[in-house]
């Protein structure tokens, strides 16, 4: 499904945006933001909690056959993506807690996501050949800390170095699904066509359901609207094309083709369902940004 | 008419370490300050602008020389600006300000600083009235250009960014970001009068034969026109020599003493086209051949927040809003400064909570001083080797003469208050072209303050208020700084201003204006502080009214204009009638 070309540049692409997730803060910082960790933590527990019951459940009522689950489930157990960022700036939303949120879940990652996908895979009753080998996500994701810590020394001793390397790690977010978009689409567009409602649905569905709940649960945890809009989509957005470098890295090439499917169709879409709800975000904070002035003026 | 003061109390207070006769200053002109310091520092790093993300550029003092030698040759050979012609400098702070300022002085041109975020009438005024021949302005308000060059005698334009003079990569990266990011780079409009980027005019300047004629800028030479809008009317321009500047700058040398040195590093977060930032950061600490770190913004003051973590701040010149939004930031309080040594307050009260916070996040002193616009600015300072005196801007500097005087210009009884007097040789020579002003102002060579002081047995000073600010309640006098002092131990209150309004029982009635902390739980209602007032303040200074707002309005450099606030206060009752 990826050419063996593709996947040795995803990997490279996948550590530069690492290395700018990193370099996109000090490790001061990262010492500051817990010594008032409420916000990280709620957005840990959507991301961590909420996502991958989501994916178990839309598997479930779905009935989706084994090798897509364990696409589903990947996705759903991921860590937020970099583009999540981008979206939180232009929702209006908590830029700090958007960078921070795709960090930390980054890094709880290497320990969560094969403990969750152990979990959910034998509740789903994935067989042994086409679950993921728990230490092989482990293995990549441990890769991947070393340029995050990279970046986030270099955004502390030369400030100009690392902020440029933050703005290439942003870039390559980008690239990498239009390079997605352009290599795989065209040779695929059949499969694309054939591909099922079901599979869809589970795609667009994990994305807007892990929006909605992550909005709900942090609203419901006391964060308020503006914080809340950001969990929200950082939780929907995920690292897609670390799952599909996972896969890539995990399986042989024949058997690759239905794990893919999700991760790929996912990270495709994801930009659309962002997209939108970006824009319906927006609005809101306008809104509200415009009740709090009227009230303001009604108070003096 | 007021009499030089035989005795000087104050003196006791200058101990081993002030000198209770200012030195003379080495140089005649900044001009020839400028080159000799540039010189002997050449491969020192001078000044180092940082913008919010880290993002930075630094130029030493030999390339701050060297390129402010060709300003000078542009402005006097392609601009034909000669000796005492004006140049508006409408900058952030950032590497071109000391550029194109010094360049200025070296032409012999004066210095007319103009804040960036003046409106277009508020250009134009200042322009005309200082006959402003060349206009220095940030790229990002080209905006302006076309509506107010047309109506001025501006004969140049030249565009200077905040990036400038930063590495080429950086460079980009925040001006690509202020292009499609922030998008607050306008487009460059089309004039009759030629518009360059300094870059092109440095190129010019350098291709020009230097200006050489230095030695004839003398200390009584015009350096620059610094406007102030004073609390009423139009803005007038404050008429600095050179001698008022060097003057001043041997003040707060002699002031700092040992405390002040070459190793030195001090954070410029205060605008530079404001007085007190430029003479104390850009003149004073660049003589010493320390190194200043440049903030184009401190608002929102976590901009400051990468220029505190990566560079070593030893000084730290502030305001009172600044302070207090420093350490209501969890990055500062977490981990202030390491190797500060203090800093140094003015521009408005330094509230005691506020001092006494700073001490305690810090672990350094806040030295507050006091001055104004017509005196260059310093007019007195805390000695920093004396136990720290709550709420006092300290004593005379070396060479100044104050005076305290009643409604009568009689001098007040020891103790009590009076409306403070200035001499010395950083005052100015008069406002520019305003002689009625002037006369108001500067009397046989004493400024009038308006502000309200009163000096202890040892030449203390402490700022009452300002006279025109005082509130009259039943023939009681009320200063609003006393009240938003007591307002500002509330750990509910962020920041506080007070006033007064018309009443019909008491003529006038005081009323206070609050802003909720955000760092903390609860929120501040009407009741908690008109108790808290009662608790600290006698019945009659405690506000009858208090209105809970989202912000205060305030100057460029963070002072709370209560001014504004009258003025809303003025309409309201106007509608009333």
């Amino acid at each position: 499904m990826l050419t063996e070309l593709e996947t040795t540049l995803l990997g490279v692409m996948m550590m530069v945006i690492m290395l700018g997730m990193g370099a996109s803060m000090t490790p001061r910082d990262f010492r500051i933001a817990f010594r008032k960790p409420k916000g990280i933590l709620v957005g840990l527990l959507s991301q961590f909690a909420v996502m991958p019951f989501l994916g178990f459940m839309l598997a479930v009522l779905l009935g989706l056959p084994p090798a897509l689950v364990v696409g589903l489930l990947l996705i759903a157990c991921m860590p937020g993506g970099t583009t999540s960022n981008i979206f939180a700036y232009f929702s209006k939303g908590v830029l700090a807690l958007s960078i921070m949120m795709t960090t930390v879940s980054t890094l709880v990652a290497v320990v969560m996501v094969p403990l969750l996908l152990s979990f959910y895979g034998g509740l789903a009753g994935v067989p042994a050949e086409s679950s993921i080998p728990p230490g092989n996500v482990a293995q990549v994701l441990v890769v991947l800390l070393i340029p995050t810590i990279i970046g986030m020394v270099l955004r502390k001793l030369n400030p100009n170095i690392g902020a440029t390397v933050e703005l290439i790690g942003s870039f390559m977010g980008v690239v990498v699904i239009l390079f997605l978009i352009v290599t795989w689409v065209p040779r695929n567009y059949q499969l694309l066509l054939d591909t099922g409602p079901s599979i869809y649905a589970a795609t667009i569905g994990i994305g807007l359901s892990g929006m909605l709940f992550g909005y709900w649960v942090a609203r419901g945890l006391g964060q308020d609207t503006n914080r809340s809009r950001t969990i929200s989509l950082e939780t929907g957005i995920q690292n897609g094309p670390l799952a599909v470098l996972v896969i890539t890295l995990s399986f042989a090439p024949a058997l690759q083709e239905d794990l893919l499917l999700i991760p790929v169709l996912y990270s495709l879409f994801i930009v659309l369902t962002s997209t939108a709800v970006t824009l319906w975000y927006r609005r809101n904070a306008t809104r509200e940004a415009l009740a709090r002035d009227a009230a303001k003026l009604g108070t003096t | 008419m007021v009499k030089d003061s035989g005795n000087k109390p104050w003196f006791a207070a200058y101990g081993n370490e002030i000198p209770t006769r200012l030195p003379d200053p080495a140089h005649r002109s900044l001009a020839a300050l400028i080159a000799r310091t540039c010189e002997k520092h050449a491969t020192s790093r001078a000044f180092t602008c940082v913008v919010p993300n880290g993002m930075n550029g630094t130029l030493t003092f030999g390339q701050v020389g060297e390129m402010s030698d060709a300003f000078a040759a542009y402005l006097r050979h392609h601009c034909g600006v000669g000796p005492g012609a004006r140049v508006a400098v409408q900058l952030p702070n950032g590497l071109a300000y000391p550029v194109v300022a010094f360049g200025v002085f070296k032409s012999g041109g004066v210095l007319v600083n103009t804040n960036p975020l003046y409106t277009r009438p508020e250009m134009i005024h200042q322009f005309n009235d200082s006959g402003a021949e060349v206009l220095v302005i940030s790229d990002m308000f080209a905006d302006k250009l076309a509506d107010v060059v047309p109506r001025t005698g501006i004969r140049h334009v030249v565009l200077a960014g905040i990036p400038e003079f930063f590495p080429r990569i950086p460079e980009t990266v925040v001006r690509g970001v202020q292009k499609l990011w922030t998008r607050s780079l306008p487009p460059i409009p089309k004039l009759d009068v030629p518009v360059q980027r300094i870059r092109q005019v440095l190129k010019i300047g350098r291709g020009l034969p230097r200006v050489t004629d230095r030695d004839a800028i003398g200390p009584d030479d015009l350096a620059l026109l610094q406007y102030t809008g004073g609390t009423t009317g139009v803005a007038k321009g404050a008429m600095l020599t050179h001698g008022n500047i060097l003057a001043n700058l041997e003040q707060v040398k002699a002031m700092g003493g040992r405390h002040m040195t070459g190793q030195d590093c001090v954070l410029t977060a205060l605008p530079l086209y404001h007085i007190f930032a430029f003479t104390a950061n850009l003149m004073t600490f660049f003589d010493l051949g320390a190194r200043n770190i440049l903030v184009p913004s401190p608002r929102p003051v976590q901009n400051i927040q990468r220029a505190l973590e990566n560079y070593p701040v030893t000084w730290v010149t502030g305001v009172n809003t600044l302070f207090n939004g420093l350490m209501n930031e969890e990055w500062f309080a977490a981990y202030p400064p390491k190797h500060l040594k203090a800093a140094i307050a003015g521009g408005t009260a330094l509230h005691g909570a506020v001092a006494e916070r700073w001490q305690e996040v810090t672990g350094t002193r806040v030295a507050e001083g006091y001055g104004l616009t017509e005196t260059a600015p310093l007019v007195s300072f805390n000695p920093l080797d004396q136990p720290v005196r709550a709420g006092s801007i300290g004593v005379p500097v070396p060479g100044t003469d104050v005076a305290l005087v009643d409604d009568n210009a009689d001098p007040v009884d020891p103790g009590k208050p009076g409306e403070l007097l200035v001499k010395g040789p950083q005052v100015m020579r008069g406002y520019w072209n305003r002689p009625d002003e002037t006369a108001k102002t500067l009397q046989n060579g004493w400024v009038f303050t308006g502000d309200v002081a009163v000096m202890d047995a040892d030449g203390f000073l402490t700022i009452v208020d300002r006279k025109k600010d005082m509130v009259l309640v039943s023939g009681f006098n009320v200063y609003p700084n006393e009240v938003e002092d007591c307002l500002s131990l509330m750990h509910t209150v962020l920041e506080a201003a007070v006033i007064g309004v018309p009443d019909k029982g008491t003529g006038e009635a005081v009323r206070a204006y609050v802003v909720q902390n955000p760092d903390v739980e609860g929120t501040v209602t009407r009741e908690d502080v008109i108790a808290h007032c009662r608790q600290h303040l006698a019945p009659y200074k405690v506000p009858k009214s208090v209105i809970i707002r989202d912000e205060l309005p305030k100057s460029p450099i963070g002072k709370i204009l209560r001014k504004d606030l009258k003025a809303e206060v003025r309409a309201e009752f106007a509608e009333k009638v």
